[in-house]
Protein backbone atom coordinates (compact mmCIF):
# COMPACT_ATOMS: atom_id res chain seq x y z
CA UNK A 1 0.00 0.00 0.00
CA UNK A 2 2.85 2.68 1.07
CA UNK A 3 5.01 1.95 -1.89
CA UNK A 4 1.49 2.99 -4.10
CA UNK A 5 0.69 5.99 -2.82
CA UNK A 6 4.52 7.18 -3.64
CA UNK A 7 3.94 5.90 -6.85
CA UNK A 8 0.88 7.37 -7.61
CA UNK A 9 -0.04 10.94 -6.74
CA UNK A 10 -3.73 11.26 -5.97
CA UNK A 11 -5.93 14.17 -6.97
CA UNK A 12 -5.92 16.46 -4.13
CA UNK A 13 -1.87 16.87 -4.58
CA UNK A 14 -2.01 16.87 -8.52
CA UNK A 15 -4.74 19.99 -8.38
CA UNK A 16 -2.84 21.58 -5.55
CA UNK A 17 0.77 21.08 -7.05
CA UNK A 18 -1.17 22.48 -10.62
CA UNK A 19 -2.90 25.55 -9.14
CA UNK A 20 0.48 26.54 -7.35
CA UNK A 21 2.41 26.36 -10.68
CA UNK A 22 -0.52 28.45 -12.10
CA UNK A 23 -0.04 31.11 -9.64
CA UNK A 24 3.80 31.17 -10.37
CA UNK A 25 3.12 30.93 -14.29
CA UNK A 26 0.76 33.77 -14.01
CA UNK A 27 3.63 36.16 -11.88
CA UNK A 28 6.18 35.07 -14.32
CA UNK A 29 3.74 36.10 -16.97
CA UNK A 30 2.83 39.55 -15.61
CA UNK A 31 6.24 40.42 -14.13
CA UNK A 32 7.37 39.86 -17.76
CA UNK A 33 4.65 42.19 -19.02
CA UNK A 34 5.85 44.66 -16.46
CA UNK A 35 9.12 44.89 -17.81
CA UNK A 36 7.97 45.39 -21.02
CA UNK A 37 6.09 48.03 -20.18
CA UNK A 38 2.67 46.83 -21.84
CA UNK A 39 0.26 47.33 -19.02
CA UNK A 40 1.89 49.96 -17.66
CA UNK A 41 2.06 50.12 -14.08
CA UNK A 42 0.76 47.17 -11.48
CA UNK A 43 -2.10 49.20 -10.53
CA UNK A 44 -2.87 49.26 -14.02
CA UNK A 45 -2.75 45.74 -14.29
CA UNK A 46 -4.99 45.19 -11.07
CA UNK A 47 -7.70 47.06 -12.38
CA UNK A 48 -7.34 45.33 -15.69
CA UNK A 49 -7.29 42.07 -13.99
CA UNK A 50 -10.74 42.90 -12.22
CA UNK A 51 -12.48 44.04 -14.81
CA UNK A 52 -12.41 40.22 -16.19
CA UNK A 53 -14.23 39.61 -13.18
CA UNK A 54 -17.05 41.91 -13.29
CA UNK A 55 -20.72 40.84 -13.60
CA UNK A 56 -22.99 41.43 -16.65
CA UNK A 57 -24.22 45.30 -16.49
CA UNK A 58 -27.87 44.56 -15.98
CA UNK A 59 -27.08 42.41 -13.07
CA UNK A 60 -24.65 44.86 -11.29
CA UNK A 61 -26.23 47.03 -8.08
CA UNK A 62 -25.27 50.56 -8.59
CA UNK A 63 -22.53 50.41 -6.69
CA UNK A 64 -20.72 48.19 -8.30
CA UNK A 65 -21.52 50.00 -11.23
CA UNK A 66 -19.93 52.92 -9.66
CA UNK A 67 -17.10 51.01 -8.79
CA UNK A 68 -16.40 49.34 -12.75
CA UNK A 69 -16.61 53.17 -13.38
CA UNK A 70 -14.37 54.29 -11.94
CA UNK A 71 -11.69 51.64 -12.92
CA UNK A 72 -12.63 52.76 -16.62
CA UNK A 73 -12.01 56.25 -16.05
CA UNK A 74 -8.89 55.53 -13.48
CA UNK A 75 -7.47 52.96 -16.63
CA UNK A 76 -8.40 56.00 -19.08
CA UNK A 77 -6.27 58.31 -17.25
CA UNK A 78 -3.14 56.23 -16.55
CA UNK A 79 -3.02 54.34 -20.49
CA UNK A 80 -3.86 57.48 -22.69
CA UNK A 81 -3.78 60.09 -20.11
CA UNK A 82 -7.02 61.68 -20.84
CA UNK A 83 -9.66 62.44 -17.97
CA UNK A 84 -12.88 60.73 -19.40
CA UNK A 85 -16.37 60.90 -17.38
CA UNK A 86 -18.66 57.43 -17.72
CA UNK A 87 -21.69 57.71 -16.58
CA UNK A 88 -24.55 54.78 -16.08
CA UNK A 89 -27.45 57.01 -16.05
CA UNK A 90 -30.78 55.13 -15.72
CA UNK A 91 -33.59 55.36 -18.63
CA UNK A 92 -36.04 57.86 -16.99
CA UNK A 93 -39.38 56.68 -16.52
CA UNK A 94 -42.34 57.45 -19.52
CA UNK A 95 -39.52 57.76 -22.12
CA UNK A 96 -39.46 55.90 -25.25
CA UNK A 97 -37.50 57.16 -28.07
CA UNK A 98 -38.54 58.05 -31.53
CA UNK A 99 -36.51 59.02 -34.20
CA UNK A 100 -38.33 60.11 -37.59
CA UNK A 101 -36.62 60.90 -41.31
CA UNK A 102 -38.04 63.61 -43.66
CA UNK A 103 -36.75 62.29 -47.03
CA UNK A 104 -37.86 65.26 -48.63
CA UNK A 105 -35.74 67.40 -46.77
CA UNK A 106 -32.61 65.66 -46.45
CA UNK A 107 -30.29 66.63 -48.77
CA UNK A 108 -27.20 64.64 -48.47
CA UNK A 109 -24.62 66.62 -47.13
CA UNK A 110 -23.56 64.05 -44.72
CA UNK A 111 -22.91 66.47 -41.34
CA UNK A 112 -24.82 63.76 -39.96
CA UNK A 113 -22.25 61.15 -40.13
CA UNK A 114 -19.49 63.07 -39.32
CA UNK A 115 -20.79 63.94 -36.41
CA UNK A 116 -21.93 60.70 -35.11
CA UNK A 117 -18.60 59.19 -35.67
CA UNK A 118 -16.87 61.42 -33.87
CA UNK A 119 -19.41 61.50 -30.63
CA UNK A 120 -19.20 58.01 -30.13
CA UNK A 121 -15.45 57.42 -30.41
CA UNK A 122 -15.85 55.36 -33.71
CA UNK A 123 -12.64 53.75 -35.16
CA UNK A 124 -10.82 55.75 -37.81
CA UNK A 125 -9.16 53.12 -39.61
CA UNK A 126 -11.54 51.13 -40.83
CA UNK A 127 -14.31 53.77 -41.82
CA UNK A 128 -16.51 52.65 -39.40
CA UNK A 129 -19.75 54.58 -39.42
CA UNK A 130 -23.27 54.22 -37.75
CA UNK A 131 -25.12 56.27 -40.21
CA UNK A 132 -25.15 55.95 -44.21
CA UNK A 133 -27.26 57.86 -46.55
CA UNK A 134 -27.51 56.54 -49.91
CA UNK A 135 -28.56 58.68 -52.90
CA UNK A 136 -31.54 57.20 -54.56
CA UNK A 137 -33.25 57.72 -57.73
CA UNK A 138 -37.23 58.99 -57.80
CA UNK A 139 -38.83 55.80 -57.28
CA UNK A 140 -36.25 53.90 -55.58
CA UNK A 141 -37.98 52.39 -52.29
CA UNK A 142 -34.95 50.18 -50.79
CA UNK A 143 -31.56 51.65 -50.06
CA UNK A 144 -29.74 49.23 -50.97
CA UNK A 145 -30.29 50.24 -54.44
CA UNK A 146 -29.00 53.74 -53.61
CA UNK A 147 -25.40 54.91 -54.19
CA UNK A 148 -23.52 55.81 -51.03
CA UNK A 149 -19.97 56.83 -52.21
CA UNK A 150 -21.68 59.63 -54.64
CA UNK A 151 -19.36 62.08 -55.22
CA UNK A 152 -20.40 65.15 -56.49
CA UNK A 153 -22.06 68.46 -55.18
CA UNK A 154 -25.21 67.56 -53.24
CA UNK A 155 -28.27 67.94 -53.88
CA UNK A 156 -28.18 66.65 -57.35
CA UNK A 157 -31.37 66.95 -59.34
CA UNK A 158 -33.72 63.95 -59.38
CA UNK A 159 -32.37 62.11 -56.88
CA UNK A 160 -33.22 61.81 -52.81
CA UNK A 161 -31.79 60.91 -50.11
CA UNK A 162 -32.10 58.40 -47.51
CA UNK A 163 -30.41 58.12 -44.16
CA UNK A 164 -30.01 54.07 -42.53
CA UNK A 165 -28.63 53.46 -39.22
CA UNK A 166 -30.15 51.35 -36.58
CA UNK A 167 -33.85 51.65 -35.92
CA UNK A 168 -34.08 50.55 -32.01
CA UNK A 169 -36.57 48.12 -33.02
CA UNK A 170 -39.14 47.32 -30.39
CA UNK A 171 -38.83 43.63 -30.93
CA UNK A 172 -35.33 43.26 -31.81
CA UNK A 173 -34.14 40.36 -33.78
CA UNK A 174 -30.68 41.03 -32.69
CA UNK A 175 -31.17 40.42 -29.07
CA UNK A 176 -33.21 37.46 -30.03
CA UNK A 177 -29.89 35.95 -31.63
CA UNK A 178 -27.12 37.11 -29.27
CA UNK A 179 -26.02 33.47 -27.40
CA UNK A 180 -24.75 35.39 -23.91
CA UNK A 181 -27.21 38.05 -23.63
CA UNK A 182 -25.02 40.96 -24.19
CA UNK A 183 -27.65 43.30 -25.88
CA UNK A 184 -30.71 43.60 -24.87
CA UNK A 185 -33.47 46.49 -25.28
CA UNK A 186 -33.53 48.84 -22.05
CA UNK A 187 -36.91 49.97 -20.64
CA UNK A 188 -36.81 53.55 -22.86
CA UNK A 189 -36.57 51.27 -26.44
CA UNK A 190 -32.66 51.64 -27.08
CA UNK A 191 -31.14 48.74 -27.70
CA UNK A 192 -27.77 48.64 -26.27
CA UNK A 193 -24.29 46.11 -25.92
CA UNK A 194 -22.66 45.16 -23.51
CA UNK A 195 -19.24 45.41 -24.67
CA UNK A 196 -17.83 42.91 -21.77
CA UNK A 197 -19.81 40.46 -22.41
CA UNK A 198 -20.24 40.48 -26.45
CA UNK A 199 -17.96 37.46 -27.46
CA UNK A 200 -18.04 39.33 -31.14
CA UNK A 201 -19.65 36.16 -32.99
CA UNK A 202 -21.46 38.25 -35.38
CA UNK A 203 -25.29 36.63 -35.07
CA UNK A 204 -26.62 39.84 -33.94
CA UNK A 205 -25.55 41.33 -37.68
CA UNK A 206 -26.23 38.26 -39.19
CA UNK A 207 -30.07 38.82 -37.50
CA UNK A 208 -30.20 42.54 -38.27
CA UNK A 209 -32.46 43.20 -41.61
CA UNK A 210 -31.53 46.77 -41.38
CA UNK A 211 -27.66 46.43 -41.42
CA UNK A 212 -27.71 48.08 -38.38
CA UNK A 213 -24.53 46.95 -36.10
CA UNK A 214 -20.88 47.43 -37.08
CA UNK A 215 -18.21 44.75 -35.96
CA UNK A 216 -14.79 45.82 -34.94
CA UNK A 217 -12.02 44.54 -37.46
CA UNK A 218 -9.34 46.24 -35.48
CA UNK A 219 -8.78 47.83 -32.19
CA UNK A 220 -10.26 51.34 -32.47
CA UNK A 221 -7.87 54.01 -33.43
CA UNK A 222 -9.11 57.50 -32.16
CA UNK A 223 -6.77 60.88 -32.44
CA UNK A 224 -6.38 61.36 -28.53
CA UNK A 225 -7.79 65.14 -28.69
CA UNK A 226 -11.00 64.04 -30.81
CA UNK A 227 -11.71 61.74 -28.41
CA UNK A 228 -15.36 62.71 -26.65
CA UNK A 229 -14.53 63.00 -23.01
CA UNK A 230 -18.71 62.58 -21.55
CA UNK A 231 -19.35 59.20 -22.21
CA UNK A 232 -21.74 56.47 -21.14
CA UNK A 233 -21.17 52.80 -19.88
CA UNK A 234 -23.45 51.59 -22.44
CA UNK A 235 -22.70 54.03 -24.80
CA UNK A 236 -19.18 55.57 -26.80
CA UNK A 237 -16.77 54.03 -24.07
CA UNK A 238 -13.51 52.73 -25.64
CA UNK A 239 -14.19 49.60 -27.06
CA UNK A 240 -11.87 46.72 -28.10
CA UNK A 241 -11.18 44.62 -31.54
CA UNK A 242 -13.16 41.82 -31.60
CA UNK A 243 -16.83 43.12 -30.50
CA UNK A 244 -19.85 44.21 -31.65
CA UNK A 245 -21.33 48.10 -31.51
CA UNK A 246 -24.20 50.23 -32.78
CA UNK A 247 -26.12 53.34 -32.37
CA UNK A 248 -27.36 53.82 -29.45
CA UNK A 249 -29.35 56.82 -30.19
CA UNK A 250 -26.19 58.87 -28.04
CA UNK A 251 -27.46 57.60 -25.12
CA UNK A 252 -24.59 59.74 -23.01
CA UNK A 253 -26.66 62.67 -24.56
CA UNK A 254 -30.49 60.89 -24.37
CA UNK A 255 -30.52 60.20 -21.40
CA UNK A 256 -29.67 63.73 -20.26
CA UNK A 257 -32.42 65.46 -22.43
CA UNK A 258 -29.92 66.09 -25.54
CA UNK A 259 -30.76 65.88 -28.53
CA UNK A 260 -28.59 63.06 -30.20
CA UNK A 261 -25.75 64.37 -32.05
CA UNK A 262 -26.98 63.64 -35.64
CA UNK A 263 -29.88 65.67 -35.00
CA UNK A 264 -27.73 68.47 -33.67
CA UNK A 265 -25.55 68.24 -36.94
CA UNK A 266 -28.16 68.19 -39.61
CA UNK A 267 -28.14 71.33 -41.57
CA UNK A 268 -31.32 71.12 -42.76
CA UNK A 269 -34.01 69.81 -40.04
CA UNK A 270 -34.32 66.33 -41.37
CA UNK A 271 -34.16 64.64 -38.33
CA UNK A 272 -36.71 64.93 -35.86
CA UNK A 273 -35.93 62.85 -32.40
CA UNK A 274 -38.03 62.64 -29.15
CA UNK A 275 -40.15 61.19 -26.71
CA UNK A 276 -42.61 58.85 -28.13
CA UNK A 277 -44.73 58.72 -24.64
CA UNK A 278 -45.15 62.63 -24.22
CA UNK A 279 -48.12 63.66 -26.51
CA UNK A 280 -46.65 67.38 -27.06
CA UNK A 281 -43.47 66.32 -28.77
CA UNK A 282 -42.51 66.58 -31.83
CA UNK A 283 -41.71 63.32 -33.20
CA UNK A 284 -45.76 62.75 -31.96
CA UNK A 285 -47.06 65.41 -34.15
CA UNK A 286 -45.07 64.06 -37.11
CA UNK A 287 -46.61 60.52 -36.73
CA UNK A 288 -49.69 61.94 -36.11
CA UNK A 289 -49.62 64.61 -38.65
CA UNK A 290 -47.55 63.55 -41.90
CA UNK A 291 -47.11 60.31 -43.81
CA UNK A 292 -45.01 58.33 -42.33
CA UNK A 293 -43.69 55.10 -42.93
CA UNK A 294 -41.05 52.55 -42.01
CA UNK A 295 -38.34 50.06 -44.06
CA UNK A 296 -39.38 46.57 -44.00
CA UNK A 297 -42.84 46.73 -41.02
CA UNK A 298 -43.53 43.68 -42.96
CA UNK A 299 -40.94 41.46 -40.89
CA UNK A 300 -42.57 42.16 -38.04
CA UNK A 301 -39.65 44.12 -36.04
CA UNK A 302 -41.16 47.17 -35.37
CA UNK A 303 -38.79 49.83 -35.39
CA UNK A 304 -38.77 53.17 -34.11
CA UNK A 305 -37.58 55.07 -36.90
CA UNK A 306 -39.80 56.51 -39.28
CA UNK A 307 -39.34 57.99 -42.87
CA UNK A 308 -42.23 60.74 -43.94
CA UNK A 309 -42.48 62.76 -46.66
CA UNK A 310 -43.67 67.04 -46.18
CA UNK B 1 -75.03 11.99 -31.08
CA UNK B 2 -78.01 9.96 -29.05
CA UNK B 3 -75.19 8.61 -26.72
CA UNK B 4 -74.66 11.19 -24.23
CA UNK B 5 -71.68 10.16 -23.20
CA UNK B 6 -70.55 11.20 -26.03
CA UNK B 7 -71.98 14.87 -25.39
CA UNK B 8 -70.21 14.66 -22.74
CA UNK B 9 -66.67 14.32 -24.21
CA UNK B 10 -67.35 17.12 -26.96
CA UNK B 11 -68.82 19.43 -23.86
CA UNK B 12 -65.54 18.80 -22.57
CA UNK B 13 -63.46 19.24 -25.42
CA UNK B 14 -64.92 22.12 -26.79
CA UNK B 15 -64.44 24.26 -23.30
CA UNK B 16 -61.06 23.00 -22.77
CA UNK B 17 -60.25 24.53 -26.26
CA UNK B 18 -62.19 27.62 -25.34
CA UNK B 19 -60.00 27.77 -22.13
CA UNK B 20 -56.84 27.34 -24.06
CA UNK B 21 -57.30 29.76 -26.43
CA UNK B 22 -58.47 32.43 -23.83
CA UNK B 23 -55.38 31.66 -21.91
CA UNK B 24 -52.85 31.28 -24.45
CA UNK B 25 -51.83 35.07 -25.52
CA UNK B 26 -50.64 34.84 -21.76
CA UNK B 27 -47.90 32.33 -22.42
CA UNK B 28 -47.01 33.57 -26.27
CA UNK B 29 -44.20 36.35 -26.13
CA UNK B 30 -46.55 38.67 -27.97
CA UNK B 31 -45.51 42.40 -26.54
CA UNK B 32 -47.55 45.25 -27.68
CA UNK B 33 -46.21 47.19 -30.63
CA UNK B 34 -44.97 50.55 -30.52
CA UNK B 35 -47.89 52.33 -32.18
CA UNK B 36 -50.38 51.47 -29.78
CA UNK B 37 -48.12 52.06 -27.12
CA UNK B 38 -47.66 55.48 -27.85
CA UNK B 39 -51.15 56.10 -29.03
CA UNK B 40 -52.09 54.88 -25.61
CA UNK B 41 -49.85 58.06 -23.97
CA UNK B 42 -52.04 60.78 -23.89
CA UNK B 43 -51.85 62.40 -20.61
CA UNK B 44 -49.44 65.46 -20.85
CA UNK B 45 -46.21 65.15 -19.39
CA UNK B 46 -44.69 67.48 -16.80
CA UNK B 47 -41.81 69.29 -19.13
CA UNK B 48 -39.49 69.53 -15.69
CA UNK B 49 -39.50 66.10 -15.19
CA UNK B 50 -38.67 64.36 -18.06
CA UNK B 51 -34.87 63.27 -17.16
CA UNK B 52 -33.58 63.92 -13.88
CA UNK B 53 -30.90 66.35 -15.26
CA UNK B 54 -31.60 69.97 -14.85
CA UNK B 55 -31.78 71.48 -18.28
CA UNK B 56 -30.33 75.00 -18.60
CA UNK B 57 -32.84 77.12 -20.72
CA UNK B 58 -30.14 78.95 -23.43
CA UNK B 59 -29.41 82.00 -23.40
CA UNK B 60 -30.48 84.37 -26.98
CA UNK B 61 -34.16 83.26 -26.65
CA UNK B 62 -37.51 84.31 -27.18
CA UNK B 63 -41.05 83.47 -26.41
CA UNK B 64 -42.88 82.72 -29.44
CA UNK B 65 -45.82 84.38 -30.08
CA UNK B 66 -48.21 81.61 -30.96
CA UNK B 67 -48.42 77.91 -29.30
CA UNK B 68 -47.32 75.01 -29.90
CA UNK B 69 -49.67 71.38 -28.82
CA UNK B 70 -47.77 71.73 -25.41
CA UNK B 71 -48.47 75.52 -24.63
CA UNK B 72 -45.87 78.23 -25.09
CA UNK B 73 -42.11 77.89 -26.50
CA UNK B 74 -38.83 79.91 -27.32
CA UNK B 75 -37.36 80.31 -30.52
CA UNK B 76 -33.48 81.89 -31.37
CA UNK B 77 -33.52 85.81 -31.14
CA UNK B 78 -32.47 87.15 -33.93
CA UNK B 79 -31.59 90.84 -33.41
CA UNK B 80 -28.44 90.56 -31.58
CA UNK B 81 -27.02 88.78 -34.27
CA UNK B 82 -27.61 91.54 -36.89
CA UNK B 83 -24.19 93.14 -36.23
CA UNK B 84 -25.44 96.71 -37.38
CA UNK B 85 -28.57 96.72 -35.68
CA UNK B 86 -30.12 98.74 -34.94
CA UNK B 87 -30.84 99.95 -38.83
CA UNK B 88 -32.48 103.68 -37.91
CA UNK B 89 -28.70 104.46 -36.73
CA UNK B 90 -28.19 104.71 -40.32
CA UNK B 91 -31.36 104.79 -41.94
CA UNK B 92 -33.12 108.24 -40.74
CA UNK B 93 -33.71 111.63 -41.81
CA UNK B 94 -29.95 112.69 -41.77
CA UNK B 95 -27.87 112.84 -44.39
CA UNK B 96 -25.16 109.79 -43.91
CA UNK B 97 -21.71 111.02 -43.83
CA UNK B 98 -19.40 108.10 -43.27
CA UNK B 99 -16.44 107.35 -45.38
CA UNK B 100 -16.61 103.61 -45.53
CA UNK B 101 -20.54 104.42 -46.82
CA UNK B 102 -19.90 102.11 -50.33
CA UNK B 103 -18.74 99.01 -48.62
CA UNK B 104 -21.70 98.86 -46.26
CA UNK B 105 -24.24 99.90 -48.30
CA UNK B 106 -25.57 95.88 -48.60
CA UNK B 107 -24.22 95.59 -52.00
CA UNK B 108 -22.80 92.19 -51.18
CA UNK B 109 -26.40 91.23 -50.41
CA UNK B 110 -27.81 89.24 -53.33
CA UNK B 111 -31.67 88.55 -53.12
CA UNK B 112 -32.50 84.97 -54.89
CA UNK B 113 -36.14 84.49 -53.26
CA UNK B 114 -39.37 84.48 -55.08
CA UNK B 115 -40.45 83.82 -58.40
CA UNK B 116 -37.89 84.01 -61.54
CA UNK B 117 -39.76 86.85 -63.24
CA UNK B 118 -41.28 88.47 -60.02
CA UNK B 119 -38.96 88.06 -57.37
CA UNK B 120 -38.88 90.18 -54.24
CA UNK B 121 -37.09 93.62 -53.25
CA UNK B 122 -35.81 94.73 -50.41
CA UNK B 123 -39.36 96.46 -49.56
CA UNK B 124 -41.25 93.64 -49.96
CA UNK B 125 -40.39 92.72 -46.33
CA UNK B 126 -38.34 95.77 -44.91
CA UNK B 127 -40.44 98.62 -43.85
CA UNK B 128 -39.44 101.53 -45.85
CA UNK B 129 -41.43 103.79 -42.77
CA UNK B 130 -39.72 101.73 -39.45
CA UNK B 131 -36.10 100.62 -40.80
CA UNK B 132 -35.82 98.83 -37.73
CA UNK B 133 -38.76 96.71 -38.31
CA UNK B 134 -40.45 94.04 -40.91
CA UNK B 135 -43.75 94.72 -42.69
CA UNK B 136 -46.29 91.99 -44.02
CA UNK B 137 -48.21 92.58 -47.16
CA UNK B 138 -51.29 93.98 -45.15
CA UNK B 139 -49.08 96.87 -43.84
CA UNK B 140 -48.47 94.90 -40.25
CA UNK B 141 -45.07 95.88 -38.70
CA UNK B 142 -43.33 92.68 -37.54
CA UNK B 143 -39.91 92.48 -35.12
CA UNK B 144 -36.92 90.97 -36.29
CA UNK B 145 -36.64 88.20 -33.80
CA UNK B 146 -40.28 87.06 -34.99
CA UNK B 147 -39.12 86.52 -38.79
CA UNK B 148 -41.32 83.58 -38.28
CA UNK B 149 -44.62 85.31 -38.74
CA UNK B 150 -43.04 87.23 -42.09
CA UNK B 151 -41.93 83.85 -43.41
CA UNK B 152 -45.52 82.52 -42.66
CA UNK B 153 -47.63 84.87 -45.03
CA UNK B 154 -46.10 82.59 -48.36
CA UNK B 155 -44.89 79.41 -46.29
CA UNK B 156 -47.62 78.87 -44.25
CA UNK B 157 -47.43 75.32 -44.74
CA UNK B 158 -43.84 75.12 -43.14
CA UNK B 159 -45.04 77.44 -40.67
CA UNK B 160 -48.00 75.16 -39.31
CA UNK B 161 -45.12 72.68 -39.21
CA UNK B 162 -42.64 74.33 -37.25
CA UNK B 163 -44.88 75.38 -34.94
CA UNK B 164 -45.95 71.34 -34.60
CA UNK B 165 -42.38 70.14 -34.78
CA UNK B 166 -42.29 68.51 -38.49
CA UNK B 167 -39.85 71.62 -39.90
CA UNK B 168 -36.98 72.82 -38.14
CA UNK B 169 -35.45 71.34 -35.01
CA UNK B 170 -34.81 71.89 -31.55
CA UNK B 171 -31.89 73.48 -29.85
CA UNK B 172 -30.34 71.24 -28.47
CA UNK B 173 -32.28 69.53 -25.92
CA UNK B 174 -35.54 67.20 -26.54
CA UNK B 175 -36.42 67.33 -23.34
CA UNK B 176 -38.00 70.88 -20.79
CA UNK B 177 -38.66 73.93 -22.39
CA UNK B 178 -39.14 73.49 -26.09
CA UNK B 179 -36.48 76.00 -27.79
CA UNK B 180 -36.73 75.84 -31.47
CA UNK B 181 -34.24 77.29 -34.06
CA UNK B 182 -35.76 80.25 -35.48
CA UNK B 183 -36.51 80.58 -39.33
CA UNK B 184 -33.44 82.44 -39.81
CA UNK B 185 -31.22 80.75 -37.76
CA UNK B 186 -30.69 77.96 -40.56
CA UNK B 187 -31.94 79.98 -43.86
CA UNK B 188 -30.67 83.47 -45.16
CA UNK B 189 -33.77 84.95 -45.69
CA UNK B 190 -32.46 86.44 -48.73
CA UNK B 191 -31.82 83.61 -50.50
CA UNK B 192 -33.43 80.82 -48.40
CA UNK B 193 -32.40 77.67 -49.97
CA UNK B 194 -29.88 75.35 -49.37
CA UNK B 195 -27.06 75.88 -51.58
CA UNK B 196 -25.40 73.10 -53.09
CA UNK B 197 -21.68 71.63 -51.95
CA UNK B 198 -19.75 69.14 -51.35
CA UNK B 199 -20.55 66.58 -48.86
CA UNK B 200 -18.21 65.96 -45.86
CA UNK B 201 -17.68 62.39 -46.32
CA UNK B 202 -18.97 59.20 -48.00
CA UNK B 203 -21.05 55.69 -46.69
CA UNK B 204 -19.76 52.15 -47.51
CA UNK B 205 -22.46 50.23 -49.26
CA UNK B 206 -24.91 48.18 -47.60
CA UNK B 207 -23.25 44.95 -48.81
Amino acid sequence: MDSDKKKKIDRRTFLKGAASAAIVGGTAVTVGCEGKGLLGSSEAFAMEFTEYFKKHYRLMTQAERDQTVSRLEKLAKLKQNITVNIDTTQPAENVLYGYAFNVTRCEGYMECVQACVKENNIDRKSNTQYIRIFEMEHGQMSPDQGEGKYFHMVPKEGHFYMGVQCFQCENPPCVKACPTKATWKEPDGIVVVDYDWCIGCRYCMAACPYWGRRFNWNQPQIPKDEITKEQHYLGNRSRVRGMMEKCTFCIQRSRKGKVTACVEACPTGARVFGNLLDPDSEIRFVLENKKVYRLKEDLGTDPKFWYFID
Amino acid sequence: MKNPICKKSLFCIFSGLLLFFYVSPVFSNQQEDVTSKFKKAVTKIDKSKQVDNTIPVPKNIIKATMEYQGGLFYTEARKNQIKRFKCSTCHNNKKVLISNAADISHADIKVVHGDKKNPLTCNTCHNENDRDFLVTGKGTKIDLDHAYNMCGQCHFRQKKDWIGGAHGKRVTYWAGERVVKNCTSCHNPHSPRFEKRWPTTYSVPLK
